[in-house]
């Protein structure tokens, strides 16, 4: 013991720390994978053919077969466009909506100084309205004027839910930013418009757009909507997948394939936004 | 004073439409609740009703036998709770674990969120096909191998099926935000903890879970909010069943319009829902607002 040089005590040391960190790294991959499995599994059997699907293996020899098969498939196109369509104007029509709006909750000078604050508490009580709450008046006047068969019916009230939620996401964005940037492009002459898009506009630019995907995320994802206020030509993706509910066990690799193709776009976006995710939604309370 | 009007442009189109489609309709499902009104007896007329809907739920004759509504408010009350209980405690340990600086741990971070923004209802038909099936999940499948007889937990548990459902899908977004405060909290702090011998216990219930708590109720307060309005799930998984067993007030609201046809019992429903929720988030808030006082 005595005989120890410091080498070799400085070595020991370097060694069990070696060893420390290498069964956490083991640990902390082992958990996130297990976590992920369900998803990897799915990814994994939309690869496979019916037979090779049905029960659980990893390890197999892997065909488009499948996949071909969902996409041929007129239905499954027909949803898929119809996602495409909420979430692309939706998204767009919401942040036309609330990135102005939400620009002159921050700094914009209202009838009285504490009407900036009362508007956006009244964007924020409607995120907490749930959309049971909103779903028999929609339901019967979108049956009044038949807005269940054309996508339009939808879009509004995606529209209406997911504005409030860019108006609160792009304030704490905007709240970041001086004032006085905007009083003295205010004295160069610069317009409402101009100092939203000229300035603000460039400098949080990285902010509204993890914002919108974090809305399309919302949109492409939601279900209470898309599945009582649309009828068979309208219905999006996640009410085709609520389809797949009745089979026992039935059919894995085609629900694979097509949820991989519901799922993945999502996961996507979703991880593209994750910086921003934390501060847009908790009101910029925590830092991200 | 011109300024000021600008300012107006650019804020009354979305207080417009937002009120039109959530402000609005919310308002006339309040009117709604006061209606005796049933889509399929069109021979009935509507007329008002008062607080009548509202008593069909609430209304105890004998308390031996307890309206089913109250067995939904239980559930939907147990669900939401037990799910973000386990989010909070579970969630909090493996922040804890990810806030470790490993390689790759950015890939670790990733695939943890991945359920996040997994669609409820291709998550629901997912785990019910691989994975919860007794034949051909993997649950039947592995303990037929370890000489288990694998019971329908869809049926049996079903409280017990959307809970690790609903902690599957938020337990992510809990740790992205608890993350974020473990990683907030000042390196000099950790190092002077350090060097006053404060041992890995102390240090975590003593020291990090205090200073991030903050974090943790705005991650309540917002799993709160998004988890009691959660319907997709429980359609795709069981249905509400056995019975009325594992209904929650979004799914028994859906089924007095589409089912009973009800819709005065419907909007009494909806009302209650919005009601709870706000109640809920009410508490919560001002225990935030609270605790952000003391420390400011």
């Amino acid at each position: 013991m005595e005989n120890r040089t410091i080498e070799q005590v400085v070595r020991r040391a370097r060694i069990r720390h070696f060893t420390k960190k290498l069964l956490l790294s083991l640990l902390i991959y082992g958990i996130a994978i297990f976590y992920f499995f369900p998803i990897l599994y799915m990814f994994l059997s939309g690869f496979k053919t019916e037979q090779q699907a049905v029960l659980p293996k990893i390890f197999f020899t892997p065909t488009l077969e499948t996949f071909k098969k969902v996409l041929s498939d007129p239905t499954m196109y027909q949803y898929l466009r119809n996602s495409l369509f909420q979430v692309i104007i939706g998204t767009t029509v919401s942040l036309v909506l609330g990135v102005p709006a939400s620009f002159v909750l921050v700094f914009g000078t209202l009838k009285k100084p504490e009407s900036n604050n009362k508007y956006f508490l009244w964007f924020i009580t409607t995120i907490l309205l749930p959309p049971v709450a909103v779903l028999i008046p929609l339901f019967t006047w979108y049956q009044k004027f038949n807005l269940i068969n054309t996508p339009y019916g939808l879009l509004m009230a995606y529209v209406g839910f997911h504005t409030p939620i860019v108006v609160w996401m792009v304030h704490s964005f905007f709240s970041d930013l001086p004032a006085e940037i905007f009083d003295a492009a205010e004295i160069d002459g610069c317009t409402r418009l101009q100092q939203l898009t000229r300035i603000a506009l460039p400098i949080v630019r990285t902010g509204i757009i993890s914002a919108a995907l974090l809305v399309a995320v919302f949109i492409w994802n939601e279900f209470f909507l898309g599945f009582n206020l649309t009828g068979n030509p309208t219905a999006t993706l996640p009410v085709y997948m609520s389809r797949f509910r009745e089979q026992q066990g039935m059919f894995v690799a085609q629900l694979s394939a097509s949820s991989t193709i519901a799922v993945l776009p999502a996961i996507v976006l979703g991880w593209m936004t994750q910086k921003a995710l934390v501060k847009g939604l908790t009101l910029g309370a925590v830092k991200g | 004073m011109n300024k000021r009007k600008t300012d107006y442009k650019f804020l009354l189109p979305a207080v417009f439409v937002v009120a039109i489609m959530t402000q609005v309709p919310f308002l006339l499902t309040i009117i709604f609740s006061t209606l005796r009104w049933n889509l399929s007896r069109p021979d009935l007329a509507r007329q008002f009703n008062g607080l009548q809907n509202y008593l069909y739920f609430l209304k105890i004759e004998d308390w031996r036998h307890l309206p089913e509504f109250y067995g939904i408010l239980w559930q939907t009350v147990f669900i939401t709770g037990s799910t973000l209980l386990l989010c909070s405690a579970l969630g909090f340990a493996l922040a804890l674990l990810l806030d470790n600086d490993v390689i790759g741990i950015n890939i670790a971070r990733t695939l943890m969120l991945g359920p996040f923004f997994v669609m409820s209802t291709a998550s629901g038909v997912i785990w019910k096909t691989t994975i919860f099936n007794t034949t051909f999940g993997w649950y039947g499948v592995l303990s037929k191998l370890f000489g288990f007889q694998p019971v329908d937990l869809v049926s049996y548990h079903p409280l017990g099926v959307i809970i690790v459902l609903f902690v599957w899908q938020w337990m992510p977004f809990f740790i992205l935000v608890l993350l974020a405060g473990l990683q907030g909290i000042p390196q000099d702090l950790i190092d002077s903890m350090q060097i006053d011998g404060v041992n890995w216990i102390q240090g975590v219930v003593r020291i990090k879970l205090p200073l991030i708590m903050n974090h943790m109720r705005i991650a309540i307060m917002l799993g709160l909010v998004f988890l009691i309005k959660e319907f997709g799930l429980i359609l795709v998984t069981t249905a509400g069943g056995p019975g009325t067993r594992s209904y929650t007030l979004p799914y028994a609201v859906y089924m007095q319009v589409f089912s009973a046809n009800n819709v005065g019992r419907a909007g009494a429903l909806a009302v209650i829902t919005v009601a709870l929720t706000l109640l809920l988030v009410n508490l919560l808030y001002r225990s935030i607002v609270k605790r952000s006082e003391m420390y400011s």
